[in-house]
C-alpha cells in the first residue's frame, strides 16, 4: 500500500459558475421572512392603502353611482398623476415598509455576524457584491410589493376602468414615474436598513434602530421646526425627504417649499455611505484581538 | 451506594412530538454514560434534571429531591450545556469568575476556583483573550471549567467531547475519568461510542425517547443470548478447524474469511467455545495468530438493539 | 450577598462594557448637543427669535427623553432581560446556578434599570445645565429638574417592567413593544374619557406639566390629567404588577432554543 502525499492538491477541473450567484441567498430570505409570525398579516395590511386608492379609481369612473359622494372635491376622486404620488408618498405605506424592514431586514447581517456564516458564504464562489446584491433584493422583493407593483397596477386599473389612454396621452411618463421614484424608494430603504443591519449582531438591536431612526428623525424635524420654523429643518426627517424625491416625479407640491435636489443629494449620501460601511463590515475573516 | 439521579416512568413531550418516553433510570456515583443516536432524547433528559425543562409525565429526583425550581440543589451540580454559546463580549476570566459570584463565594474565592478549574483544562495563559476569539476547543473546555470550578458532587456532561481534536478529547477524558476517583458522579452524553466506551463501562443506552438497556458493556453483551456472538480467528488450518467445530451444538454458524488464514464463527454461547477452542488447538496442533469479538463492543450491541 | 444582588453585580459589569450602552449614552446625549447648539446661535444671536432656556428644556429636551428615548431604553433593556439569554442560548448558565428564578429577574431588571436610569438622568441634568446655567441658584428651576427626572425614572421603571414581562412571555416581543408605544399608546392619548387612561403615557404627562400648543403638531392632544397622587400610584402599581407577571412568567416557563 502506498502512502500519499497529504498535501494540498490544487484542484484542475471547470468551475461551471452560476449565472446568478446571488439568488440563493434571495430564495432564503425570502423564504425565511414569510416563515415569520404574524408577518403575512402585516404585509397585508400594508396593501390597504393601494385597496383604498383602488377604490378611489372605480369611485371615480362611476360617480354616477355614488352621487352622494360626487359633491366631494377630493383628491381622492382627482385622479392625475398626483394621484398616484399621493399613493407612493402615503404616511401609512412608509409606517408599513419600515414595519416589513423590521421583519425583513433587521436580521439580514445582523444574523451572519452572530452567527459567524460570512465564513461559510465566502468559502463558496460568491464575491462580495453577490453577497450584498442576494441581501438586497430581499428587501427590493418587499418592497416593489409594496410600491412598484400596486403603483402600476393602479394605472392598469384607471385604463381599465376609464376604457380609454386618456391618462397616458395626458402623463405618458406616468409609469416610468411610478417605476423610478419605487425604485429610488426602494434602494433608499435597503440601504438604510442593511447599513444598520451591518452595525450590530444583534437582531433584535438592529430592529429597534430601524424603527428608532426614522421616528427619531421625524420627531426631530418636528421639534426644531416647532421653535426655529426653518424649512431647511426637514432634510432632517426621513418621510420630508422621500416626499420630495416624488416631486419632479408627479408634480407634487414640495413639503416646506424645499428644493428636492437637495433631498436627493442628501439620500445619495446615506446610500453611498451604507455602501461603504457594508462593503467594510462583510468579510469572511474578522481578526480578533 | 444511594442513586444521586432517579428517573420514574419519565415522559416529557413537545406539542406532538415525544420526547422522553417513560423513562425509568437510577445513576450512582461514577462515571455513567448516555449514549444514543442524535434526536434520542439525551438532551432532553439532561434538560430536565437541570431544571430547564419540567416533566410531562413521571419524575425526576436529585438526591431525592424534585428538581423544577429548585435551586438549591445546584449548589452541589455542575452543568456543561451542549451550545456553544457565552457572554461573548468577556474574557474567558470574566467569564469564570462572573458565574462563579453567582453563587455565595467571596470574590477572592471565586478568583481561586476560577484560576484552579481553568488550570485543569489548560486555559490559564489564555484567561485574558475574549471569548470571541478562542478556538472550538478552548471554549468547549471553557464549557468544562465552568461546571466544575464550584467543586460540584453530581456533573452533568451534554456532549463534552464535541468539536474536540483528538488531543483535546483525550485530555477531558482524562480530567472526567479523575472525577470518578473524587466520588463524584459523573453524567455524560455523546453519540460517539468510541469516546463512551473510553470513559466507563457503565452506561444508558436510549433510542427514539425510551431507555434501550443500562448497566455494564459487557452484561448488556451476554445478556442478549438471542444474539449470537461472533468470534474472527485467523489460524494455519481454518479449513480443518471449521470442519471440526461445526459439529458442535452450540455453534451456529462457520464461515471462511475474505483471507486464506480467517475464520468467522457465530455461537450462541462463548463461554463454551472459549473452553473448546483451547482444547482443540492442543490436540489439532493449530498456530492460532488472531482471535477477535468483532461485536463485542458498543456499537454491536446498540445497533443489535436498535435493530439494524 | 442576595441572589438578586449577585445577579445584578454581574450583568452590571456586563452591561457597562457592552458596545449597545455605549451607543444609548451617546444618543442620551443628544439633547445637550442640542441646548449647546442654542446657546451658542443665542451667543452668537444668530436667530431673531429669543428662546429662553426653559423653554426650549419643556418643548424639546423633555419630550425628546418621554416620547422617544425613554421608550426605545426599556424596549431595548426590557425585551433583552429574557430574550437576550434565550437568543444567545446562555440561559442554562443561570439556570443550573443556585439562583431563585425570580432573582434572575429581579437582578437582570435592576442593572438594566441602573444603566438606563443614569442615561436618561446624566442627559438630563447634562442639557438642564447647559440651558440654565446662570439660574441654577433659583431653587424653584432645580425643583423641576428634580420632579422631571422622577418622573421620567419613574416612567422608565415601569416601561422596563412591562417590557421585561413581554420578554419573558413573548418571542417577538419588541415588535409588540413597538406596537404598543408608537401604536396603542399614541392613538389612546387622543381619545376622550377613561380610554386615555389604559395608557401608561398619559400617567406620565399628568405629571410632567404640558408645553403650550403653538406649532408641535405630534403634541396636539386634549389631555384629561389625572391628580398626581394618583399618576404616582397608578405607575409604582403597574412596576409592581409587570415585574410580578416577569417573574412569575419566567419561574413557570420553559424555554426551547431554536436550532
Amino acid at each position: 500500500m502506498t502512502i500519499r502525499e497529504k498535501g494540498y492538491h490544487h484542484w484542475d477541473g471547470q468551475f461551471l459558475e452560476r449565472r446568478h450567484p446571488w439568488w440563493p441567498i434571495t430564495r432564503l430570505g425570502i423564504r425565511l421572512t414569510f416563515k415569520r409570525k404574524f408577518f403575512k398579516f402585516i404585509f397585508s395590511s400594508s396593501l390597504l392603502p393601494a385597496v383604498v386608492f383602488l377604490a378611489g379609481i372605480y369611485i371615480s369612473e362611476r360617480l354616477e353611482d355614488f352621487r352622494g359622494m360626487a359633491r366631494i372635491e377630493s383628491l381622492l376622486l382627482n385622479i392625475s398623476a398626483k394621484y398616484f404620488g399621493a399613493y407612493l408618498t402615503a404616511d401609512f405605506l412608509l409606517f408599513m415598509a419600515v414595519i416589513i424592514l423590521v421583519f425583513c431586514a433587521a436580521g439580514l447581517v445582523a444574523d451572519d455576524l452572530k452567527h459567524n456564516t460570512l465564513q461559510l458564504y465566502f468559502a463558496r464562489p460568491l464575491r462580495k457584491r453577490d453577497y450584498l446584491l442576494g441581501k438586497a433584493s430581499v428587501v427590493f422583493f418587499f418592497l416593489f410589493l409594496l410600491t412598484l407593483v400596486p403603483g402600476l397596477l393602479l394605472v392598469i386599473f384607471k385604463l381599465i376602468f376609464s376604457g380609454s389612454f386618456r391618462l397616458l396621452r395626458e402623463n405618458p411618463w406616468l409609469p416610468l414615474a411610478v417605476l423610478a421614484y419605487s425604485v429610488l424608494f426602494t434602494l433608499f430603504l435597503t440601504a438604510y436598513a442593511l447599513l444598520l443591519s451591518s452595525l450590530s449582531r444583534n437582531g433584535r438591536a438592529v430592529s429597534l434602530l430601524i424603527f428608532g431612526v426614522y421616528l427619531f428623525s421625524d420627531m426631530l424635524f418636528n421639534i426644531l421646526y416647532g421653535i426655529f420654523h426653518s424649512p431647511y429643518l426637514g432634510l432632517l426627517s426621513m418621510r420630508t425627504n422621500l416626499k420630495l424625491l416624488a416631486v419632479p416625479l408627479f408634480g407634487l407640491k414640495p413639503p416646506l417649499g424645499l428644493p428636492w435636489g437637495y433631498s436627493a443629494g442628501l439620500l445619495a449620501a446615506v446610500v453611498a455611505l451604507a455602501a461603504v460601511v457594508l462593503v467594510k463590515k462583510v468579510k469572511g475573516v474578522s481578526v480578533i484581538r | 451506594m444511594k442513586a444521586a439521579i432517579q428517573t420514574d416512568k419519565l415522559s416529557k413531550w413537545y406539542g406532538n412530538i415525544l420526547g422522553l418516553s417513560e423513562v425509568s433510570l437510577e445513576v450512582r456515583p461514577g462515571i455513567t454514560g448516555l449514549l444514543g443516536p442524535n434526536g434520542a432524547g439525551k438532551s432532553t433528559l439532561m434538560k430536565i434534571l437541570t431544571g430547564q425543562l419540567r416533566p410531562s409525565l413521571g419524575r425526576a429526583l436529585i438526591w431525592g429531591e424534585k428538581i423544577w425550581n429548585n435551586f438549591r440543589l445546584f449548589n452541589r451540580i455542575g452543568y456543561c450545556p451542549e451550545h456553544d454559546s457565552f457572554y461573548e463580549q468577556t474574557t474567558g476570566w470574566q467569564f469564570l469568575t462572573g458565574l462563579l459570584r453567582l453563587f455565595p463565594f467571596s470574590p477572592a474565592e471565586a478568583a481561586g476556583r476560577a484560576e484552579r478549574a481553568l488550570a485543569t483544562v489548560e486555559l490559564l495563559s489564555d484567561k485574558d483573550r475574549l471569548i470571541r476569539g478562542y478556538s472550538r476547543g478552548m471554549r468547549q473546555r471553557l464549557k468544562v471549567a465552568q461546571a466544575l470550578a464550584h467543586d460540584p458532587d453530581l456533573l452533568i456532561l451534554d456532549e463534552p467531547l464535541n468539536g474536540l481534536d483528538p488531543l483535546g478529547k483525550r485530555r477531558i477524558i482524562r480530567l472526567i475519568k479523575d472525577l470518578k476517583n473524587d466520588n463524584k458522579t459523573v453524567l455524560l452524553s455523546s453519540h460517539v461510542l468510541p469516546e463512551v466506551e473510553a470513559l466507563t463501562r457503565d452506561i444508558i443506552l436510549i433510542h427514539q425517547g425510551k431507555i434501550l438497556a443500562s448497566g455494564d458493556i459487557h452484561e448488556l453483551r451476554d445478556l442478549i443470548d438471542s444474539h449470537p456472538h461472533i468470534i474472527a480467528l485467523r489460524c494455519d488450518r481454518p479449513r480443518e478447524l471449521a470442519a471440526r467445530l461445526v459439529r458442535e451444538p452450540f455453534i451456529l454458524k462457520v464461515q471462511l474469511g475474505g483471507q486464506p488464514d480467517s475464520l468467522i464463527v457465530e455461537t450462541d454461547n462463548r463461554d463454551r467455545f472459549f473452553s473448546l477452542l483451547p482444547e482443540l488447538v492442543m490436540d489439532m496442533g493449530l498456530a492460532v495468530d488472531e482471535i477477535t469479538s468483532p461485536d463485542d463492543n458498543l456499537q454491536a450491541v446498540f445497533d443489535y438493539l436498535v435493530g439494524k | 450577598m442576595s441572589a438578586a444582588g449577585r445577579v445584578y453585580t454581574f450583568f452590571f459589569q456586563l452591561g457597562q462594557k457592552s458596545k449597545r450602552t455605549k451607543f444609548f449614552f451617546i444618543l442620551s446625549l443628544l439633547p445637550v448637543l442640542l441646548a449647546a447648539f442654542l446657546r451658542l446661535q443665542q451667543a452668537l444671536t444668530l436667530s431673531r427669535r429669543n428662546i429662553t432656556g426653559l423653554f426650549f428644556y419643556s418643548n424639546v429636551v423633555l419630550p425628546f427623553y418621554v416620547q422617544f428615548l425613554l421608550l426605545m431604553l426599556a424596549l431595548f433593556y426590557g425585551t433583552s432581560i429574557v430574550l437576550e439569554e434565550v437568543e444567545g442560548r446562555t440561559l442554562p448558565y443561570l439556570a443550573a446556578r443556585p439562583l431563585p428564578r425570580t432573582s434572575i429577574i429581579l437582578g437582570k431588571y435592576g442593572s438594566s434599570a441602573a444603566l438606563a436610569l443614569a442615561m436618561i438622568d446624566v442627559g438630563l441634568a447634562a442639557s438642564f445645565l447647559v440651558l440654565n446655567a446662570e439660574q441654577l441658584g433659583d431653587l424653584s428651576l432645580d425643583l423641576v429638574l428634580l420632579r422631571d427626572m422622577a418622573v421620567l425614572d419613574l416612567g422608565l421603571l415601569c416601561y422596563l417592567a412591562l417590557f421585561a414581562f413581554l420578554g419573558a412571555l413573548l418571542k417577538r416581543a419588541v415588535l409588540f413593544g413597538l406596537l404598543f408605544c408608537f401604536g396603542w399608546e399614541n392613538v389612546l392619548i387622543y381619545f376622550p374619557g377613561l380610554t386615555q387612561k389604559l395608557a401608561i403615557a398619559h400617567y406620565l404627562k399628568s405629571l410632567i406639566p404640558q408645553p403650550p400648543s403653538s406649532g408641535f403638531a405630534f403634541l396636539r392632544f386634549n389631555l384629561e390629567p389625572s391628580p398626581p397622587l394618583t399618576a404616582v400610584l397608578v405607575l409604582l402599581g403597574l412596576t409592581a404588577v409587570f415585574l410580578g407577571a416577569a417573574c412569575l412568567t419566567f419561574s413557570l416557563k420553559e424555554y426551547l432554543f431554536e436550532n
